[in-house]
């Protein structure tokens, strides 16, 4: 069973890295995963998308996914297409004070997270692609919240290894955000 | 006199043999012009080899030109390539086998013309190997076109009144750019139109493969030789040519040393 | 064995190093720059050289260098920089140096470039499509392979989905079997034995033993790709036999199709896919069979049709053959367009079927 996680926000939020993490959480489990990367020069303010599969066997599906069985919207900018590519009943977490859920297809199943406030309560502002992170997988329990937060510490560079510890909160209170949700 | 080749087997009764003769590694005659230079310079490379005890680990990379035909009467193992591209194809043989002593033998038309930046950036990487650049400042080999190094005043079948810089631009003297660059380790320029100079090219190589061997860097050793035909004279008059005008463009001496 | 998360650039770089490569030299640019990158931190660890070399031209010809020398050896470019290389790599076709060349193309529409080669003389270039980055980690250890065993230069054909997609993959040695040793390789040490060695395009020889000459050479590299060319043949194709309708795709395009003819056989459609994995030599047996039943054979390239005139060749009744893709590139000029796409293949695929 393959399952796509389409990520989709502006530069800055850390679209990139919470789709890494969650591609090589899923690698670190012995599971099979591919991750797809889209954004392009600006470092911050620019459209920046991400797409991860996870499957248990090689994988069939395509590095531009027609369809998603899920996403992660973290910015309104830019999220149409995405959007249109999310297949019915499908768990989209958005992170709601910078998505307008309203104008969201009916059947879709929406999982509303305020993931900048929660990052800056926990950690900081640069975290909510983690918190994103966190409550995703908490809803959908792709990988294991251990899987997560090992595969996050081991992407952080030895000049950020201090911020470990913040982002693991964060990935916690964003699964603690929809917790008994799903 | 006898001057024949000393038989080794055959050392007189009172004498002491002091050299033994070295197989040569010329395996034949060359098919060149009468007065032509490259035969000499080619002589007296493979006289260093052998003098510094290195042809077992001699590999030559030889470009395109008259002394192209070298390939066949040289008995050193030889990647012929494309022109211009020797100090290149030089880079990936020696980085492999450091071990080795990795020369190039090219034309002024080849070096200057079509591989002036292989020689150049081979040379500012410091990159171990030996280049040597045969400048007669023609193209010999397709009849005798102007190269980036036919001098002022030089006629060729380009430039049949004679290099004019208006029409023709100025020669470009590759000894000197390369020995700006910090890798070249030696850079020195002969002839082989006296027999003084013809000792000079001779010690100037053996430096220049010693500097190989030592690991210093780029060596660099532009010989000037003559081409009769090309310059539109007679063998006997070509050695008085290069003087009169190839030298005057292209002074002979080291331009570094370590 | 476990595998790790790497984009293809990395992957095929761990790939080129498990074959055997030692010796890398490249000149950067997109996508091949990753490529570049991971092997410039890569390669040195594992004993071998990389160079950043000045220009393509320099990097093409260093790596035939360190080829002649008897090491596997690799360069590479995007199509715009192999352009600069032809001339080498015909070059080497001709005097029989093996390397690989990693064309990490920003599109499909190099085909022509690959497999008809604009260097000089009578000679083919083996080139291997693979259609994603597990594929093209195989490829690499096969390129390698089949450059020592037929002693020529062997193109690779990647593109930027394989160069930047992550994938779990896992990269082992792969065995393809034996290969003939390099004696002909330049080391120095048959200099001034009177049996010193050769690499030449003119195959003359030595005054004391001469070679074969450029005639007699030329003709025998032009036999041996002849004999190459049934030999070296792959393809992967899927529901061909009742199929009314092929799609033919190489490369990343080839699975787009896959998964898309896929769907629509699920859906009752008569639809088959072929996709060549040797671009040349091109699988024209394997093809014209796969089309018997066809009464259309749909080309799918992301260019202005080029593999398409290798379609006409080999299916007999050319006038089933139609091309269903086109020139499709992004706004940054650097990668595919709105057509590589399963959405857009689907319409495409259906509309002609109408």
């Amino acid at each position: 069973m393959e399952r796509e996680l389409i990520v989709s926000g502006i530069g800055g939020q850390g679209i990139q890295l919470l789709a890494k993490t969650l591609a090589l959480a899923a690698t670190r489990e012995g599971r099979y995963a591919m991750l797809s990367a889209d954004y392009g020069g600006e470092m911050r303010g620019g459209p920046s998308k991400a797409s991860v599969v996870v499957g248990d066997e090689p994988l069939r599906a395509l590095p531009v996914l027609p369809s998603a069985w899920s996403a992660i919207l973290a910015h309104h900018r830019f999220s149409e297409s995405i959007v249109d590519r999310i297949r019915p009943g499908g768990p989209v977490v958005v992170n709601s004070k910078l998505v307008d859920t309203s104008v969201l297809r009916a059947d879709l199943v929406v999982h509303p997270v305020d993931a900048g406030a929660i990052a800056v309560e926990v950690a900081s502002a640069q975290a909510v692609g983690f918190v994103l992170l966190g409550a995703y997988n908490e809803v959908t329990h792709m990988v294991s919240n251990e899987a997560l937060v090992a595969a996050m510490t081991e992407l952080l560079p030895p000049y950020r290894r201090q911020h470990a510890p913040a982002n693991a909160r964060a990935l916690a209170a964003g699964a603690a955000a929809l917790a008994g949700v799903a | 006199m006898n001057l024949s080749i000393v038989d080794t087997g055959r050392v007189p009764e009172h004498g002491q043999l002091v050299a033994d003769s070295k197989p040569s590694l010329l395996l034949g005659e060359h098919s060149l012009c009468p007065g032509c230079g490259e035969p000499v310079a080619l002589r007296v490379l493979l006289e260093v080899l052998q003098e510094l005890d290195i042809v077992g680990r001699s590999i030559g990379v030889v470009g395109h030109g008259c002394y192209g035909s070298f390939v066949r009467i040289m008995d050193v193992d030889v990647l012929q390539c494309l022109h211009g591209r020797a100090p290149s194809c030089a880079t990936g043989i020696k980085r492999m086998r450091p071990d080795c002593a990795v020369f190039t033998l090219q034309g002024d038309g080849d070096m200057a013309n079509e591989g002036l930046q292989e020689v150049l950036h081979a040379a500012a990487r410091g990159e171990k190997i030996t280049c040597v650049m045969l400048n007669n400042g023609v193209f010999g080999d397709t009849g005798g076109q102007l190269t980036a190094t036919t001098v002022l005043g030089q006629r060729t079948k380009t430039s049949i009144e004679g290099r004019d810089a208006e029409l023709h631009g100025y020669p470009v003297p590759v000894a000197d750019l390369v020995a700006k660059l910090a890798g070249a380790a030696y850079v020195a320029r002969a002839a082989v139109n006296t027999a003084g100079a013809v000792a000079q090219t001779k010690r100037m190589l053996r430096k220049a493969f010693r500097c190989q061997l030592e690991g210093r860097g780029f060596g660099l050793v532009e010989i000037l030789t003559m081409c009769p035909t090309g310059w539109f004279v007679t063998a006997p008059d070509g050695p008085g040519y290069l003087s009169d005008s190839m030298e005057k463009t292209y002074p002979i001496g080291e331009l570094v040393a370590p | 064995m476990s595998r790790e998360l790497l984009e293809g650039s990395a992957a095929i770089a761990e790939s080129a190093i498990a074959a055997g490569c030692r010796f890398f030299a490249g000149y950067p640019m997109s996508p091949f720059t990753g490529l570049l990158e991971n092997m410039s931190q890569r390669l040195p660890a594992a004993g071998g050289v990389c160079i950043n070399a000045e220009s393509e031209i320099e990097g093409v010809n260093m790596t035939l260098g360190a080829a002649a020398a008897g090491f596997r050896a690799a360069t590479g470019s995007c199509g715009q920089g192999i352009a600069l290389m032809q001339e080498a790599i015909a070059e080497a076709a001709l005097n029989e140096t093996p390397f690989v060349v990693f064309n990490m193309a920003r599109s499909q529409q190099d085909y022509f470039q690959c497999t008809r080669g604009g260097g000089w003389g009578d000679y083919r270039t083996i080139t291997l499509a693979p259609a994603d980055v597990p594929e093209a980690v195989e490829h690499t250890q096969l390129a390698f392979h089949l450059a020592d065993k037929h002693r020529a230069p062997v193109i690779v054909y990647g593109d930027p989905l394989i160069a930047q997609t992550r994938v779990g993959v896992s990269i082992g040695r792969r065995d393809f079997g034996p290969v003939p040793a390099k004696d002909w390789a330049l080391d120095g040490s048959t200099s001034g034995t009177g049996r010193s060695k050769q690499v030449w395009t003119w195959a003359m020889g030595k005054a004391t033993e001469p070679g074969p000459g450029p005639d007699k050479h030329w003709r025998a590299i032009a036999d041996k790709f002849d004999a190459i060319e049934p030999l070296e043949q792959r393809h992967e194709q899927e529901h061909c036999a009742d199929a009314e309708t092929l799609v033919v795709a190489f490369g990343s395009a080839g699975k787009f199709v896959a998964y898309v003819v896929d769907e629509l056989r699920a859906e009752g459609h008569k639809v088959g896919w072929f996709r060549p994995v040797t671009l040349w030599p091109f699988p024209g047996p394997a093809l014209e069979a796969a089309a018997a039943s066809a009464r259309r054979v749909l080309v799918f390239e992301l260019n202005a049709g080029q593999m398409v005139d290798d379609v006409r060749l080999n299916v007999p009744d050319r006038r089933r053959v139609q091309r269903i893709g086109g020139v499709s590139i992004s706004e940054s000029g650097l990668t595919y367009g709105e057509l590589m796409d399963a959405p857009i293949i689907r319409q495409r695929i259906l509309e002609a079927v109408r």
